[in-house]
């Protein structure tokens, strides 16, 4: 329906700011423009360039001269240099859409789990300078202002000095082993942080999980390895060719909750089913993976891991057996419908 | 794509767009469409004085749409006696509603951390939208501190209501969806207008008034059976004194803070450590934990996940819904008679 390139709301959003920034410095070069911005520099080159042949119709409405900015072509032409000498309509920053300031808010808002952001002050401040800055009302968009963590934040000191840190660690397999461990970068996906680390006991990058540290300590000693020495892999966990790989038949709505394991999927027998294919680096956490899900969640294969799982159920269930058997009667509502 | 006006001279969608802001902003008394289609950049060009503009006009319209996206206040302004006549509209930008006001101003530090804000989001359109807030904050001009570095903080948007509650949100339209609370045979539809938008707990909720009984209600996203559907009906949001999120957040702390389970875990295992790093967890006897949730048939989840390393005590309803799903998981799972 709509043959508009994606890209040309952006391009307008980046002209709309180039300007006020290229009056503001009265004098840039391309380079410092496009380190500014984060943009290409080619990017900049052709933006001026358009900004230098735009205006508005004027009195004539032939876009005259005098209707139109203009630049010091030469400099830009020789040299690289951006002087704006004429402007029109507009000098000033834009204000943000609802949109855009219901994004940094939330963003700031799930950030305040950070330590160093820990400040309610600093982020509430921003938040009411944003919301003036819009042109209409923020969208309600809001995130659950986290609580700092302790252990994360002795983490980020860690990272930030640099210094070798020691955990107890439980891993996937529910083996607990002593950690140590160079601290790398701090990582979050939703509410779940992780430590990213080249680990001295395995000899390589590994990625840990701040719930299952416990007795951290920091060591009085430098890393060994930096950031810029490994490679970080952008995805948490890695596929191994060890991994073993189980189908599932689960709800539709649990695909994007373990989105993290899932090779492929397939259809299921309804609409709302999927078969997924998952890759595991081994099924000793498998009852807990499925269980969690919301709705039924069964394993069709292989024959083992079914007989894992019954079994695993069976031992849950014998804590409970001295309970009535179940009515098939649900809880209570709760205030959340 | 057959109309003549293809074959004039290609003006660059973005030098259109920008022509179009200049020239409204320029104006104090507002252009007409006819005066934008036939003098404006980008839309001269294709002009037939005296033909049929149609696909042109249409072009307009998008254009407006895709303007006011970036937040950029585009007015139309009809002339009181001639209502009804949308030939004689005017379309305008204030300057002084355009331009970010002066008090508005950022130090390094606060655009160093809204920087780290926008890299929150790395997917879908929230991403774009962070992105487009940073190059407006750049362009005031101040320079970042050094970035900062060790920390890549990401958050997610994986319900497939998100986005459309979000067009809802934003466009004051009233939705509806079929939804199912655990336990239900079938789903419900519901007919709500939503107000906002909050992730509680590490799930996105959607506080709103469900316009069938006149009533506002907390509803979780991932219990939506189908994307929510967009009525042409509008609605005016409630004149509450605190915004909407603040007040969903705030029943969503509370609800959390009435509600107490305690869970026994064998000490040393998976459920043992995670029960006590968990946010609000306070252990009472090494192996007791005392605990808060906001949805029980949530915690059911979570608590039953740990298997046989742990048992809730109470709520009784908890451990009624948390025997419920292991028995359905032993019988999906054992090759004998299936049945349930």
């Amino acid at each position: 329906m709509n043959p508009r390139t994606p890209g040309a709301r952006d391009k307008l959003a980046f002209l709309l700011s180039l300007v006020p920034y290229l009056l503001d410095r009265r004098h840039s070069t391309v380079a410092e423009a496009a380190a500014h911005f984060d943009v290409p520099e080619d990017q900049v080159r052709q933006s001026v360039r358009l900004i230098a042949v735009s205006g508005v119709p004027g009195e004539s409405t032939q876009y005259q001269h005098n209707d139109l900015f203009d630049i010091d072509w030469d400099a830009f032409e020789e040299h690289d240099e951006i002087i704006i000498t004429h402007l029109v309509a507009i000098d000033d920053s834009p204000r943000f859409s609802s949109r855009e300031a219901a994004a940094l808010i939330a963003g700031l808002q799930y950030l305040s789990a950070l330590p160093e952001q820990a400040d309610r002050d600093v982020v509430g401040g921003l938040m009411a300078k944003l919301t003036r800055g819009a042109s209409e009302a923020p969208l309600q968009v809001a995130v659950e202002q986290g609580a700092a963590d302790e252990t994360l934040s002795e983490i980020r000191e860690a990272v930030a000095s640099e210094r070798q840190i020691e955990f107890t660690y439980i891993n996937a397999r529910d083996e607990r082993e002593r950690r140590r461990v160079d601290p790398l970068r701090i990582d979050s996906l939703d509410q779940n942080w992780y430590i990213r680390a080249w680990c001295h006991l395995r000899s390589g990058v590994r990625t840990f999980r701040l719930d299952r540290i416990s007795d951290l300590t920091i060591i009085d000693a430098e890393i060994t390895h930096r950031a810029s020495d490994v490679t970080l892999p952008d995805t948490l966990f890695q596929a191994s060719d060890a991994d073993i790989t189980v189908t599932v038949d689960i709800a539709k709505d649990a695909v994007p909750l373990i989105d993290e394991y899932i090779a492929s999927t397939q259809a299921g027998e309804s609409p709302d089913r999927v078969i997924a294919s998952l890759r595991l680096a081994h099924i000793a956490g498998l009852g807990r993976l499925i269980v969690g899900l919301p709705g039924v969640a069964r394993v069709i294969d292989p024959p083992e891991a079914r007989q894992q799982i019954a079994d695993w159920a069976s031992r849950a269930l014998s804590r409970y057996e001295n309970d009535r058997r179940p009515s098939a009667s649900v809880p209570p509502g709760h205030a959340v419908d | 794509m057959s109309d003549s006006t293809r074959a004039a001279p290609r003006v660059p969608v973005e030098e259109r767009l920008f022509s179009l802001v200049l020239a409204l902003v320029a104006t104090e008394s507002g252009l007409t469409k006819d005066a934008i289609l036939s003098t404006v950049q980008g839309y001269r060009q294709r002009f037939s004085a005296g033909g049929d503009n149609a696909s042109l006009e249409r072009q307009f319209e998008r254009d407006k749409d895709d303007i006011r996206d970036l937040g950029i206040p585009l007015e139309t302004v009809t002339p009181p006696d001639e209502e009804g006549n949308s030939q004689n509209t005017r379309y305008r930008i204030p300057k002084g509603d355009y331009d970010l006001p002066e008090d508005v101003t950022f130090t390094a530090e606060e655009i160093t951390l809204l920087g780290l804000a926008a890299t929150v989001w790395r997917e879908g359109t929230l991403s774009g939208e962070s992105q487009r807030a940073l190059m407006k904050l750049r362009s005031l001009g101040i320079t970042e501190l050094d970035p900062v570095i060790g920390v890549a903080p990401r958050l997610r948007t994986r319900e497939a209501a998100f986005e459309p509650l979000r067009t809802a949100l934003e466009r004051h339209l009233v939705v509806s969806f079929p939804y199912i609370k655990p336990g239900d045979a079938a789903a419900r539809t519901r007919t709500v207008a939503p107000l906002a938008l909050v992730q509680h707990s590490g799930r996105w909720h959607l506080y709103a008034l469900d316009v069938d009984i006149d009533e506002r209600r907390t509803f979780l996203l991932s219990r939506m059976l189908q994307a929510p559907r967009s009525s042409s009906r509008t609605f005016e949001a409630p004149d509450d004194a605190e915004s909407f999120s603040a007040t969903a957040l705030r029943d969503l702390d509370r609800i959390w803070e009435g509600n107490v389970a305690t869970v026994r875990a064998d000490p040393n295992t998976h459920a043992w450590f995670r029960l006590s790093r968990l946010h609000g967890s306070e252990a009472i006897d090494g192996d007791h934990f005392r605990l808060h949730f906001t949805d029980i048939n949530i915690l059911a989840d979570e608590i039953a996940a740990f298997g046989p390393e742990a048992e809730a005590l109470t709520p009784p309803s908890l451990r009624a819904a948390i025997v419920q799903r292991l028995t359905r998981t032993r019988s999906a799972h054992s090759d004998a008679e299936e049945a349930e």
